[in-house]
């Protein structure tokens, strides 16, 4: 297999469109081409960033309702030159365009009352912390993988915080200096969605313990199932075998994420929320 | 709409209206502008209406869709504003590396900035493309098949494979100018 043939299969590769025998044949390329190898790892890192952090942009509601209110008055809508052109006779071209107008109105009605009540439920409920958590355990993971996780290595917190200064557009507020219960390890510049975050790394016995720190206006806070610890109010979830307590202070957000048991997490936290 | 009662055309119209989030994000996209992505799923939607009796029951309807909205976007959008890109992926050969790029992509460099890149970056590179790239890009996002991509772009469906491999190669490109 050439290089030129190996490259046009790497993304019907990734989704499981190759026969057994092509995949073991590109497999095969794979093991012995760096070249091949680092663009099947660049394309795979750059599907993650377009469905992963691409942002979306839904239709407004307001367009929505416009085109319910526009449709059920019966008004004309435009009448723009059609894509191709119909075949049918005008009239059961009307009639069809009646019945699917009829189809139609009830269903956007439907959608916009459901567009218009599902943001005040999530408002009320706040149930949009399965996504941060998600993301959480996810920069926890890329962290325990990285072959250079840590940008700074400790010599303490006063060592630490500084060299962010210049590296982000917030202050991190972290107090906590590390104990020998949960030594600071160091900390490296991370993201978090859509945003950079300060990311410290303590120990915990041979675990490791993330705790990432960033702006937490526009994120999809939990409210419930909140749980009172010290002075602040966390949501404590297990996920994919890693606890994980997301909180916010002021204007900041922060995440704590480990496969250390939740008494200790918790306890970690309960340093980190005194201190600051 | 060949034939067919009011039930199926009841389920048609619920369907085309799942559609109308997908629609506006390829729209925002190909227009660049919020004001000019309603207004091209507001006129695809009358298109779709008016030529609703085309559509073949049991086909894509999504398909179908996207490609009324490409095809309006070409037609009024195209040439106007906000194309920054001239030509198609098919005359573009900027996205094949240069020396100097290639020895960039050999090292760890790209992976450790394709780890890192934001949503405003990647945002703002993929609006750098060309017209057809977006497409292709984003019509695979949305989990078209490379034939259903065909039938919305009108092309075959070998072309579909080697236009999203150059779309994306120029992506990553374009990425490499967010590089700290």
């Amino acid at each position: 297999m050439t290089c030129e043939e190996a490259r046009a299969l790497l993304l019907d590769a990734r989704r499981g469109r190759l026969s057994a025998g092509m995949q073991a044949a590109l497999d095969a390329h794979l093991a012995g081409c760096a070249a091949c190898a680092h663009e099947n790892a660049a394309d795979a890192l750059l599907g993650e960033a377009l469905e992963g952090r691409l942002p979306q942009h839904a239709a407004p509601l307001a367009l929505k309702r416009r085109l319910a209110a526009s449709w059920s008055a019966g008004d004309a809508l435009p009448s723009p030159p059609p894509v191709a052109r119909p075949t049918a006779p005008s009239s059961a071209r009307a009639a069809w365009g009646a019945r699917w107008r009829r189809a139609v109105v009830p269903a956007l009605a439907a959608a916009v009352l459901v567009l218009a009540l599902v943001p005040l439920y999530y408002r009320q409920a706040g149930d949009g912390g399965a996504g941060m958590v998600t993301e959480a355990v996810n920069d926890h993971l890329r962290l325990l993988t990285a072959q250079h996780p840590l940008d700074i290595e400790s010599g303490g917190i006063h060592q630490v915080k500084p060299w962010f200064e210049g590296r982000l557009d917030f202050a991190p507020v972290v107090r906590f200096e590390g104990d020998a219960d949960f030594p600071l390890r160091g900390g490296a510049i991370g993201y978090y969605l859509d945003r950079k975050a300060a990311v410290f790394v303590f120990n915990r016995r041979l675990h490791v313990v993330t705790l990432l720190v960033f702006p937490a206006q526009g994120l999809p806070w939990p409210r419930r199932g909140l749980e009172r610890i010290g002075p602040v109010e966390a949501q404590v979830t297990a996920s994919r075998g890693f606890n994980t307590i997301l909180w916010r202070e002021g204007d900041l957000g922060y995440a704590l994420v480990s496969d250390v048991d939740r008494t200790d997490l918790l306890a970690l936290l309960g340093k980190l929320a005194a201190s600051s | 709409m060949t034939g067919g009662g009011g039930r199926e055309e009841d389920a048609l119209g619920r369907e085309a209206l799942a559609y109308a989030d997908a629609l506006h994000n390829l729209a925002r996209y190909l227009t660049g502008h919020a004001s000019d992505a309603e207004d091209l799923v507001q006129e695809t939607y009358a298109r779709a209406l008016s030529a609703a009796h085309q559509f073949t029951p049991g086909t894509n309807l999504k398909a179908w869709l996207f490609r009324i909205l490409r095809n309006t976007f070409l037609s009024h959008h195209r040439h106007e504003r906000h194309n920054p890109t001239v030509g198609g992926l098919d005359t573009v050969v900027a996205v094949a590396p240069s020396p100097e790029s290639a020895r960039w992509l050999r090292g760890d460099v790209e992976l450790d900035r394709l780890r890192k890149v934001v949503g405003e970056e990647i945002e703002r590179a993929l609006e750098s493309l060309s017209e057809e790239a977006r497409t292709v890009i984003l019509l695979d996002l949305e989990g078209l098949t490379e034939v259903e991509v065909a039938q919305v772009v009108g092309c075959a469906v070998g072309t579909v494979k080697s236009r999203l491999a150059r779309a994306r190669a120029a992506l990553r490109e374009k990425l490499r100018d967010y590089a700290p």
